[in-house]
């Protein structure tokens, strides 16, 4: 038993194993169903479009896994980026797109409004709304962690945010239900304060 | 809200990390002299990001880049951009196996715009950074490290030409200031600020500490970068983004003993 990292060819899983080497924590990255749901945690890391990653989902026989994983066996998963996008019901990068549907809400472009530059790139500060979440122990209320994307789910879009960022308005940094948790920056790429949180997830 | 970023460009050549000025290279030493002249740690907890570009004049060894590219990546915890040479997709997927989240390109983006759409559909925008080498004086655009300049396009046209081929950062070199540590090149820096919505890294000329406050204060850009090997070793890194913060200039912050304590 052991964390997996699921690969299903979205972006770079190596920098989230060099991660959890770091910290000491064993885990394996894979694309096989079985492994899957086996595994004693799950990590859906990724980056690009979510209709690709949605269409990777399916072609490789993932979808199905990784549902019976989290809302049959009730494993713990975490979505980075992307990953945490695909929790939510719909998403409209690339066209509109199911989600996995775990959590409400809708993944969309910041507003066009928004005279900032564009993708929001960098470190950002985040505010932790639940001050007793498991996942931000001992990190302060507000702490910086690097995100890079376009897409965002709104903060009003859904029940189970957990901690918001503002690039000219709100949007949801983590997300939080059950067993479920997904997070919008990339806690590998984010100095001590995204591996603390590493930390804290695989010892949840 | 966010931060302003402090970004350290290594430039690498067969085995050795070179000093630029003005694109004319000057080899300083290896990952061992490195290592040994600046605390190697300390670069890593004192930046928001690195770039590492292979900046070779002759035939460039892309294998031998990325195994070095995979010395390097492991050890940080934050983003990593790499390039130099990077003229198929097959490079680029070396790259990005190496430990790269983003690709850096630069001869590419105006001689092969069609591997440049491919790669953004591959990985999307946010991983492609597009590298413009420009000449202050007719705000020309250099291609092949500097050694041809590009017929086609101005600064101002390339800045909305990587625009429009999906690149989703651009990092923007003044060959003029490039080496000399007598800070950026802010009126360029201003004026394309102002015609693209992509985030900019400033490169060139950045030596010393109020370089970065100065670019960060006068420019509307969040990002800065230097390859300057020697004004910065040692802990200058860290002295710099101290500098900065106490400047008043919104840097990111994060628990430098946590690395300490985790691994001695």
């Amino acid at each position: 038993m052991s964390v997996t990292i699921v690969n299903y060819n979205m972006g770079n899983s190596g920098s989230v194993v060099n991660a959890l080497n770091y910290l000491g924590v064993t885990c394996e990255i894979s694309s096989v169903p079985d492994k899957i749901l086996r595994s004693s945690k799950i990590i859906i890391p990724g980056v690009g479009s979510f209709r690709q990653a949605m269409d990777n989902m399916r072609r490789m026989n993932l979808y199905d896994a990784i549902c019976e994983a989290v809302l049959v066996k009730k494993i713990q998963i975490l979505g980075i980026c992307l990953g945490m996008q695909l929790f939510t019901q719909l998403g409209e990068e690339g066209g509109n797109t199911k989600g996995f549907g775990f959590i409400e809400g809708n993944i969309s472009k910041f507003s066009e409004q928004i005279n900032l530059r564009m993708p929001h790139v960098g470190f950002n500060s985040v505010k932790i709304l639940n001050k007793d979440s498991l996942l931000f122990k001992g990190l302060e209320t507000e702490s910086d962690f690097y995100f890079v994307h376009s897409y965002r789910l709104g903060n009003s879009e859904c029940p189970f945010i957990h901690a918001t960022c503002e690039y000219g308005e709100l949007f949801a940094a983590a997300v939080e239900r059950d067993n479920i948790f997904g997070v919008q920056f990339h806690p590998e790429k984010s100095q001590s304060n995204g591996l603390k949180m590493l930390s804290n997830f695989s010892k949840l | 809200m966010l931060k302003k970023r402090l970004i350290f460009s290594l430039l690498y050549d067969s085995g050795n990390y070179m000093l630029s000025r003005n694109f004319s290279l000057q080899k300083v030493g290896d990952l061992d002299w490195l290592m040994n002249n600046f605390d190697y740690d300390s670069i890593g907890h004192s930046i928001d990001e690195l770039i590492i570009l292979n900046v070779g004049r002759q035939e460039k060894n892309t294998a031998l880049f990325c195994k070095e590219l995979r010395k390097i990546a492991g050890k940080y915890f934050m983003p990593i951009a790499a390039g130099g040479g990077i003229l198929s997709l097959e490079d680029a997927a070396n790259i990005i196996l190496s430990g790269a989240d983003k690709l850096v390109l630069n001869t590419a983006l105006f001689e092969m715009p069609n591997l440049v759409s491919r790669l953004v559909d591959t990985y999307g925008s946010q991983c492609i950074v597009a590298s413009i080498d420009y000449k202050q004086c007719d705000s020309s655009v250099y291609i092949n490290n500097g050694s041809k300049k590009s017929d086609n396009t101005d600064l101002f046209e390339a800045v909305k030409y990587v625009e429009a081929l999906g690149c989703g950062e651009i990092y923007l070199t003044s060959m003029d200031n490039d080496g000399t540590g007598e800070g950026f090149d802010l009126e360029t820096l201003k004026k394309i600020s102002l015609i693209t919505k992509l985030p900019i890294i400033a490169y060139g000329g950045g030596g010393r500490y109020d370089h970065f406050v100065k670019v960060y204060n006068e420019c509307n850009i969040e990002a800065a970068a230097t390859a300057d090997l020697f004004n910065f070793m040692g802990d200058g890194l860290m002295e710099t983004r101290r500098f900065i913060e106490n400047s008043n200039i919104p840097m990111a912050k994060w628990d430098i003993d946590f690395f300490r304590n985790n691994h001695g």
